[in-house]
């Protein structure tokens, strides 16, 4: 018997309301309070052109975030 | 017969850069941020941050400063790939993943901690993955602070790979 599965429409997440894979709000305020502040503010309007990380698409929000990520471990070691 | 040793690393000094004799991007770079304004030097990065590698101030004297930033034209991410400068994932600081440079590389980056922009030629054998490469590269490591307030600073690295040769 043939059989079709569909999934309801209501699961569709459009991909530009994708979520992030980090919560960017968590490690802004780790950088925040690791004195780290203008190293994101700087990477992001240097690099990214961007003033807010929300204005990235979802590749690069996570590409920015890992470089974010490895920031914090950098000047915690 | 000729031999000549598995690694070079020699600090030139920037008296060189200054004395036309170091590679074109090196020089621009150099002069664009040692003629930055008090407080302009994140303007002074901004041409050259594709080229550049990112590294904080943590370093001790057989251990350079991990690396948060592998620009997308740079020579580290041109020699080690795409995967080592951007992990999706990352349990660790990230650092150049031959261990004998890492050591090696140290010093360069004391010096531009401690005195003044190093500039200098290294030729070795590097480790990338499966693949060992002979290598040679003119770099220049100066630090910067983000801004007038920062209380910490950055390494910025550029290096400019003059020739690349597998060896296995």
């Amino acid at each position: 018997m043939h059989r079709t599965h569909y999934r309801p429409l209501e699961t569709y997440v459009p991909e530009h309301i994708q979520p992030c894979s980090k919560p960017a709000s968590d490690l802004k305020a780790a950088i925040e309070a690791a004195n780290l502040g203008d190293m994101w503010s700087m990477i992001l309007t240097l690099d990214y052109g961007v003033s807010e990380v929300e204005e990235l698409s979802v590749e690069k929000q996570d590409e920015f975030l890992n470089v974010m990520a490895l920031l914090l471990k950098a000047y915690q070691s | 017969m000729l031999t000549r040793p598995k690694s070079v690393f020699s600090e030139i000094g920037t008296r060189a850069i200054e004395n036309g004799l170091a590679d074109p991007t090196i020089s621009a770079f150099y002069e664009a941020i040692m003629s930055a304004p008090a407080g302009k030097t994140q303007e002074a990065l901004k041409e050259f941050l594709p080229q550049l590698s990112l590294c904080s101030d943590k370093v001790s004297p057989l251990v350079p400063p991990p690396i948060f930033y592998v620009g997308r034209d740079s020579g580290q991410r041109h020699l080690f790939g795409d995967d080592w400068a951007s992990p999706e994932t990352s349990t660790t600081p990230l650092r150049t993943p031959d261990p004998d440079l890492e050591r090696i590389s140290a010093e360069a980056y004391m010096r531009a901690l401690n005195d003044e922009p190093y500039y200098g030629y290294a030729r070795t054998v590097v480790q990338a993955g499966s693949q060992s490469y002979e290598v040679a590269f003119e770099r220049l490591i100066v630090t910067l602070r983000p801004s007038p307030v920062a209380d910490y600073r950055i390494c910025a690295y550029l290096g400019i790979i003059q020739d690349l040769q597998k060896t296995t």
